[in-house]
């Protein structure tokens, strides 16, 4: 499998220029799921060997292995952490312009704890469970039809090509205009982003369901709706996962962009007050903390639904069981 | 009974047919193989016999009435198990899902399922998901659901032409076993002679484009065994003769 979903949501989390990345990372993710999701011979062979692994008893070293790679994870983490301090402390960057994380998780705990931090949070969150909700709502029926009738598939194609490049935040403008610079202007702004995500990943998931499948179904006398129902929509499942977790990025992304760039209240917000307050540099990089843990833990908790939900697939399977 | 009658097929409008005028007939309880020459029709013909796609010429009855939709009392085994078996139903979920629409209640349904199962010698493995098992004892869950929707006739395309050589004896007489237990017709289609020969009653030999080029009674004792059936002379002279019948020039039709 040469692309995870995984890594391709880090992707779209890192870049620093969400709109352009977002059309790269799109069509990369449909091919990589579409590897995923069509297991070849060397997926088949991989599977019996996970197959031994969940029928026999527990291996003794698995917990082990766990907790090791669990250790080496945190070991990095705090690698990073006692260098950057190491690098501010020599004076190797200025102080004035990167705290050290020794002063960046206190003025952290200090957002905790006199409750400061939960406001701006609570509204970023809510923009992108709006916008993401009303994008799904829209995305996942039509991606349902288009994706099933074969004459829509072909007359929105390009047309679908076309409309996903526009980067969301050439929105911004115009979508301030429209709504004003309120939560709507927000919830408008990442519901255009993520559904291009959501829409195509539903296509490509219902449009490849395996044609076997298919004639299975149909060889056993089941009526189109349960076709579509029992057939096509698990085998898309996968897919659609995928698409809802780089939307999931996308959305956190340009909450925090129509935050920083319109003043819409949320973390973005919240950082920009931190930076004009001039003296307190630590609590800006708390608020950016703040919102790079927003995103770990969406992404951790999509995951998890995603492990539970499509234990069954090739990505997931003796995982968890 | 299932009657075939000069049944073609072209799939473009003037294009070469990739059926024309096939026409056999298989008797109740019988069980006949059908071999061809890769690309001389035979997945066409088997989409068209099981009601997947329509014939552009003549007709097709199993018992009596005519197919054109996929037909309530056949079930078809495809070759590709691990593409017809739905990864996130167990293997008891994967016998059981159509039953329900053929008008089971939920009790028939696990009555019938848990049969099929014991009869392929996976009662125990009801709970597990069919990636967890070999290929072999997958293509052996397909066999089970097509059981368990209780056909007049099971259609088999290529069903042990990917397992190891082993498995695949195992799984023959594992057919012949299920054959003789229960009340159905089997139409299997292969590539391979010797399997064609061991298994069947009667071998049909397909020239392209599909059609029946000449039927072969397969005259050998009833009971067969891996070992002793395939040391009789007999078997060797028919395996040659269907061999010969694959490669002979096609007269009728040319």
């Amino acid at each position: 499998m040469a692309v995870t979903p995984t890594t391709l949501e880090d992707t779209v989390q890192l870049s620093a220029v969400p709109a352009s990345v977002h059309r790269r990372e799109v069509s990369a993710s449909a091919a990589g799921s579409t590897t995923a999701a069509r297991p070849g011979p060397a997926a088949a062979a991989g599977r019996l060997g996970t197959a031994s692994r969940t029928d026999g008893p527990k291996e003794p070293g698995r917990g082990r292995a766990r907790l090791r790679r669990f250790g080496l994870g945190l070991a990095g983490v705090v690698g990073v952490i006692a260098l950057l301090e190491l690098v501010v402390r020599t004076g190797l960057l200025p102080e004035t312009w990167f705290p050290p994380p020794s002063q960046i998780f206190p003025a952290f705990a200090g957002l905790v704890a006199d409750g400061e931090l939960f406001g701006p949070v609570g509204q970023t969150l809510q923009g992108w469970v709006l916008g993401i909700l009303a994008a799904a709502v829209v995305a996942l029926p039509l991606g349902i039809a288009i994706g099933s009738v074969e004459l829509a598939h072909r007359l929105t194609r390009f047309l679908l090509e076309f409309l996903r490049p526009i980067p969301p935040v050439a929105l911004i403008p115009a979508a301030v205009l429209i709504f004003g610079s309120n939560l709507d202007m927000k919830v408008f702004l990442i519901a255009f982003g993520v559904f291009w995500p959501i829409l195509l990943q539903t296509v490509y998931g219902i449009h490849d369901t395996d044609p076997t499948l298919r004639d299975t179904a149909r060889s056993y006398g089941l009526p189109r709706h349960a076709r579509l129902l029992r057939i096509v929509l698990p085998s898309a499942l996968p897919y659609i996962a995928t698409g809802l977790r780089i939307a999931s990025a996308i959305g956190l992304i340009l909450a925090i962009t129509a935050e920083l760039v319109v003043g819409t209240p949320g973390i973005g917000v919240s950082i920009t007050d931190a930076q004009s307050a001039g003296d307190a540099q630590d609590v800006m990089y708390a608020w950016i903390l703040a919102a790079g843990l927003l995103g770990f833990l969406l992404n951790g908790s999509l995951q998890a639904v995603e492990r539970r939900i499509l234990h069954w697939h090739t990505s997931f399977r003796g995982g968890n069981r | 009974m299932l009657v075939v009658r000069d049944l073609s097929k072209t799939y473009a409008l003037g294009g070469e047919p990739a059926m024309a005028g096939l026409d056999f007939t298989v008797g109740e309880r019988e069980f006949v193989c059908i071999v061809g020459s890769s690309g001389c029709g035979k997945t066409t013909m088997l989409r068209c016999l099981s009601g997947l796609i329509p014939a552009s010429e003549g007709s097709i009855e199993l018992e009596g009435r005519a197919v054109q939709g996929p037909p309530e009392d056949m079930a078809y085994v495809f070759q590709d198990y691990s593409r017809s078996l739905l990864p996130w139903l167990t293997v008891a979920g994967n016998v059981s899902f159509p039953l329900k629409y053929k008008g089971l209640s939920k009790a028939e349904a696990a009555a019938a399922t848990e049969q099929a199962l014991a009869a392929v010698g996976l009662a125990d493995r009801g709970n597990s998901y069919p990636w967890q098992l070999s290929g072999g004892m997958q293509q052996r869950v397909a066999i089970a659901r097509a059981l368990a929707y209780q056909p007049r006739i099971l259609l088999m395309d290529e069903p042990f032409a990917s397992v190891d050589a082993q498995t695949r004896a195992e799984l023959e007489d594992l057919l012949l076993d299920i054959w003789r237990r229960f009340d159905i017709t089997i139409l299997f289609v292969t590539h391979d002679i010797d399997e064609a020969v061991y298994l069947s009653q009667r071998v049909l030999v397909l020239h392209k484009p599909a059609h029946v080029f000449e039927s072969i009674e397969v005259d050998l004792p009833a009971e067969r065994d891996q070992m002793e059936t395939k040391k009789l002379p007999r078997f060797g002279e028919l395996r040659t003769r269907v061999l010969a019948s694959l490669r002979a020039p096609d007269t009728a039709s040319a």
